[in-house]
């Protein structure tokens, strides 16, 4: 067999490419930076009271939220689909989860927590639930783990649309916020810095090269002492601590959360095409994937008719990167391979027949 | 009691569906190892072609199903012998978003050319059926299930009694061997994936019959021949028989014979099912232990 | 980012200057002001575009007509009316996202709601935040009214009232139908109206016999239609959605089940019910918004028979407006009577006006409870009778036949 692995050429030490990488990298950051701290100077209330040219509008936080949820979601991803190679299929249930539990939490006839508070304890509920679910499931490999994860998600999403207390079909309406959007926005980018720091941390740990051990060959990995187990479901509740924050912060920015959205199977591929997409397996693939499929989602939106051709468009797309450039898009401009003819023909000479 | 022979005849029914949806799916699944996402596309293009040639020229849906099946047959050759074959050996996450890919350009092309109206295709014996005792038998589902009995019988004689057949399966167990003996692989791997494709078609032409098709109808079918894979478990077409008729049997008496819990449960009650089984028996309840 | 968005902005407006030119070109009296734009996200693409698309025609045939006199009247100005789409593809994130990006780039002023209830909670949630008025003509559920918002309004008999009617014409027939089965699919719409049904209908001396749940868009629901049957029910009620209703009356005449009253909340009113069930499709009646042949008099815009008309000529159709337009050109006549008794464009105004407005349309009498409900106008049961057409057959006062009942047997069709 010669499977190669999504980002199989792993290293936590860039390569000559990798620091071309960097760069790269470094400067979609800095944007990204600049996009937020200009942004509280130039939103379109206060700009208009100052009589300011408005940079960044509601509308551009709002995606630019958008965006930042969706690093967090698929670099949690990239913990069990691409560092320990379980594909999982099923994240959007920690999101779901989350934002149920702060819906729940902060909710005046319930618990009425504060707000902060309630987006903190939102993922007691993903991890506890990953933690029951993992211990089973993770003893599936390969596509049964993958459907597993999946039936789990629609089931559970199945089961809180029947349930009364969760608002059943309608979903639940946490309180406005108003004037939040730049909150909300610090919160997700905060939640972003988090997920990306604890890829980075788990990358440099003992706990990561078993993860990666685990991927490469479980039954070695085993052998040479690793608890697989512990670290498989760690790396499952890890995952789901960061969708299901994720999740607690969505309930409350969107005020509003039903079934429809809490466990959406669109969010749920999206999460794993970006993490693919971008690299999965690295630090920065997730990132990279996450950006660039939203700002494409949100372009698309509202293109009227259009919309039907980019949706066409979007899965031939699809259909080419898996083609020529399977290891994602990090891979592809940074990594050990270039963006050359020879690099696609040894890509493909790798995986087909 | 009559109502219970009568919930069991509707599950017994609904399951043929399920196994005919099923059959595709499991044999490429099982030969190729690729979870096929664009699979309930394809039955949906089935039913589509069904529709039209009821439609334009009054053929009836049974007649056509031949023709539906020869359709869909040349276009899952073409699929994979351009496309799916490039990646056929890359991580099983590729094959899936390919095909999700390949779903996705089907849904929306379906879009353009038959927007989002509802279509469907009732024969004027549509509707009328046996009573025995009281019990309903609709003749439209009863040939269904025939149909799709006769369609895993086609695909088991392929599989176990043609040259062809013994190639396939010889891919499945092990590739590099396969090759070695002189099996032209991208063509095996590309009539697997166009019998695959031929039997959703035949699937799609049996579901135009039974209910109001769109072009998103597709995707409920992905997910259940999903469980009914699981449940039968993989790699044989009497492990699908038996998955499909049980899932239909199970889901009909879970939503309507299960006192307290009702049919909004039912989606829930399928996916745990399968959540169990997986858990318990992942091979399934038929399959071999691999 | 910024260069994409200012494409994207300037390809909707040449789209916009295209239809504005092929727009009716004439002008009422009054000074011309600003041109007022009004946000629209709708389901243009996505699982409800069929819908969606219907009610873009009912906003757009009172585009016209409103263009045509000049403009909205403020005070003696006319203000040209923009309506900016959005396609929110059917989906609730993507259609807050887009009423944001209405607000804050597009410049809208006002709202009118996208199609169905999860879009429209969605959407009213940012209407409130940023305190736009919305009225809404496509999203029926309650609940949405229920959190204390104050900006969205809406034009539809709520969802209570859905299949009201169809009791209420039961008990008035002769013999008296006793029994009723309920089925409803799982979304917050369709829960609503069967939990209307099972309070209101044991008042008027019904006993529900059957009453369950099913998955939104399910298509199996012969065991259902099995379990119905088992308890023999006079009356077969349905609240759910076009697949549904198609694939229960299927199972109904699979199974045999002879009920004297089919009723539907939604389904029998659109083409694609009867293309779907030929013959089978007589008898069914319908809970519905508004029909064309209601007898209402209005006191501004068309009269029934000529909004029919004008339907019919804008859209080059022999097929008469289903209640999907109606409520959605409704929605707008609202919104253009609130800021003429407004007299100004001001959104906290218009929000006012609208919470104060009581009016008479070709489509009812308009005017909101203290939620933000129009729980003022009455539905109207139809039938889809033997001649193939659908006629409406309660309330009496507005209907133009009577109910053809009770329904034959399948065996006797």
């Amino acid at each position: 067999m010669s499977d190669i692995q999504p980002g199989a050429a792993f290293s936590t030490r860039p390569d000559a490419g990798g620091r071309r990488l960097r760069r790269v990298l470094l400067i979609v950051f800095a944007i990204a930076a600049a996009a937020v701290l200009v942004a509280p100077l130039s939103t379109s209330d206060q700009a208009d009271s100052l009589g300011l040219p408005v940079l960044v509008d509601r509308s551009q936080i709002r995606i630019l939220t958008t965006i930042g949820m969706f690093v967090v979601m698929a670099s949690a991803w990239n913990l069990v689909g691409g560092l320990t190679g379980y594909g999982a299929f099923g994240n959007v249930a920690f999101f779901g989860l989350g934002a149920y539990t702060c819906a729940v939490l902060v909710d005046p006839h319930k618990f009425h927590l504060p707000m902060l508070l309630a987006i903190a304890l939102a993922p007691a509920v993903p991890v506890l639930f990953a933690v029951l679910v993992g211990l089973p499931l993770l003893r599936l490999r390969g596509h049964y783990f993958a459907i597993a994860t999946l039936g789990t998600a629609v089931a559970v999403g199945e089961v809180v649309k029947n349930i009364e207390y969760l608002g059943g079909a309608t979903g639940l309406f946490p309180p406005i916020v108003r004037h939040g959007d730049l909150l909300f926005l610090y919160l997700m980018v905060a939640a972003a810095l988090l997920a990306i720091a604890t890829g980075y941390l788990v990358l440099r740990s003992r706990f990561g090269y078993g993860l990666i051990a685990i991927r490469e060959n479980e039954e070695a990995a085993a052998v040479l002492g690793v608890n697989t187990t512990a670290y498989k479901v760690a790396a499952f509740a890890l995952a789901a601590a960061l969708t299901g924050l994720a999740g607690g912060v969505y309930a409350v920015w969107n005020s509003f959360i039903n079934q429809e959205i809490g466990f959406s199977l669109d969010f749920n591929i999206q999460i794993i095409l970006m993490a693919v997409i971008g690299g999965a397996g690295t630090l920065f693939g997730p990132v990279i994937g996450a950006i660039a499929l939203e700002l494409l989602i949100q372009g698309l939106a509202g293109q009227g008719t259009i919309a039907v051709y980019a949706q066409i468009g979007l899965g031939l797309l699809l259909a080419i990167t898996v083609v020529f450039v399977p290891r994602g898009v990090v891979d592809f401009f940074g990594g050990s391979s270039r963006l050359s003819l020879s690099h696609l023909r040894r890509s493909l000479r790798e995986t087909s027949v | 009691m009559q109502l219970l022979i009568q919930q069991l005849v509707l599950g017994l029914l609904i399951g043929g569906i399920y196994v005919a949806v099923a059959i595709g799916f499991s044999l490429v699944w099982g030969i190729l190892n690729i979870v096929n996402l664009a699979h309930g596309g394809l039955v949906v293009i089935g039913a589509y072609l069904t529709w039209i040639l009821f439609s334009r020229w009054r053929i009836d849906p049974f007649l056509s199903l031949p023709l539906v099946a020869v359709a869909l047959f040349g276009l899952g050759y073409a699929l994979q012998r351009v496309l799916i074959n490039r990646v056929i050996r890359a991580p099983l996450f590729f094959t899936l978003l390919l095909t999700f890919g390949v779903n996705l350009v089907v849904i929306n092309v379906l879009l353009v050319l038959f927007k989002s109206d509802f279509r469907s295709v009732t024969p004027g014996y549509s509707g009328s059926g046996l009573s025995l005792a009281g019990v309903q038998v609709p003749y439209i589902r009863l040939a269904g299930l025939a149909v799709a009995m006769a369609l895993a019988g086609g695909v088991a004689l392929l599989l176990n009694r043609t040259r062809t057949g013994a190639a396939i399966q010889a891919v499945g167990a092990d590739r590099d061997a396969a090759q070695l003996v002189g099996i032209d692989l991208r063509h095996i791997y590309a009539l697997t994936f166009a019998v695959g494709a031929a039997c959703a078609g035949v699937a799609g032409g049996l579901i135009s019959t039974a209910q109001a098709i769109t072009p998103t109808a597709g995707e409920p079918y992905t997910l259940q021949a999903f469980v009914v894979v699981i449940l039968g478990g993989l790699g044989r077409v009497s492990a699908t028989i038996v998955g499909g008729i049980l899932f239909g049997v199970v889901e009909t008496l879970a939503q309507t014979m299960v006192p307290g819990l009702g049919a909004g449960w039912a989606n829930a009650i399928a996916f745990a099912i399968l959540v169990v089984v997986l858990a318990v028996r992942p091979q399934g309840l038929m399959g071999r232990v691999a | 980012m910024r260069g994409r968005l200012t494409l994207t902005g300037l390809m909707a407006m040449a789209a916009l200057t295209v239809s504005a030119c092929g727009g009716a070109g004439g002008s009422g009296g009054g000074a011309a002001g600003e041109d007022l734009v009004i946000g629209v996200p709708m389901s243009i693409t996505g699982s409800q575009s069929k819908e969606g698309g219907l009610a873009k025609q009912g906003y757009d045939l009172w585009l016209d007509w409103i263009n045509a006199q000049g403009g909205v009247n403020v005070k003696g100005t006319r203000h040209k009316v923009v309506l900016k789409y959005e396609d929110d593809q059917s989906k609730p994130d993507i259609s807050a996202q887009l009423t944001t990006k209405l607000i804050t780039e597009e410049k809208a002023q006002l709202l009118l709601g996208p199609y169905g209830s999860a879009t429209t909670a969605s959407d009213a949630v940012i209407a409130e935040k940023n305190g736009i008025p919305m009225v809404e003509a496509n999203g029926a559920a309650q609940s949405i009214f229920n959190n204390g918002y104050k900006y969205t309004f809406g034009v539809l008999s709520p969802a209570n009232k859905y299949l009201q009617g169809v009791v209420d014409m039961a008990a008035t027939l002769s013999p008296k139908p006793t029994t009723i089965a309920m089925l409803a699919a799982d979304d917050n719409f369709s829960l609503e109206v069967a939990k209307a049904v099972t309070e209101y209908a044991p008042t008027k001396g019904f006993t529900i016999v059957y009453n369950d749940k099913y998955p939104n868009s399910s298509t199996n629901l012969s065991g259902l239609v099995a379990n119905a049957k088992a308890k023999n029910p006079d009356i077969v009620l349905n609240s759910g959605h076009l697949a549904e209703a198609i694939a229960i009356n299927k199972a109904a005449k699979d199974l045999r089940l002879d009920a004297k009253i089919f009723g539907y909340s939604v389904g029998p009113s659109t083409p694609d019910f009867v293309n779907a069930l030929g013959k089978d499709a007589q008898y069914v009646y319908d809970g519905s918004q508004w029909t064309p042949q209601v007898k209402y008099k209005p006191s501004f815009y068309l009269s029934v028979a000529d909004y029919v008309a004008a339907y019919k000529k804008k859209y080059s159709t022999a097929e008469e407006p289903d209640y999907h337009v109606a409520e959605s050109t409704a929605g707008c006549l609202a919104l253009q009577k609130a800021i003429e008794n407004a007299g100004s464009l001001k959104p906290d105004k218009v929000r006012d006006a609208l919470a104060a407005l009581d009016v008479m349309t070709f489509f009812g009498q308009i005017k909101f409870d203290s939620r933000g409900i129009n729980t003022f106008k009455p539905m109207v049961v139809e039938q889809i009778q033997t001649d193939g057409k659908h006629h409406t057959v309660f309330p009496a006062d507005v209907a133009d036949a009577k109910p053809q009942y009770p329904t034959p047997g399948w065996g006797s069709r």
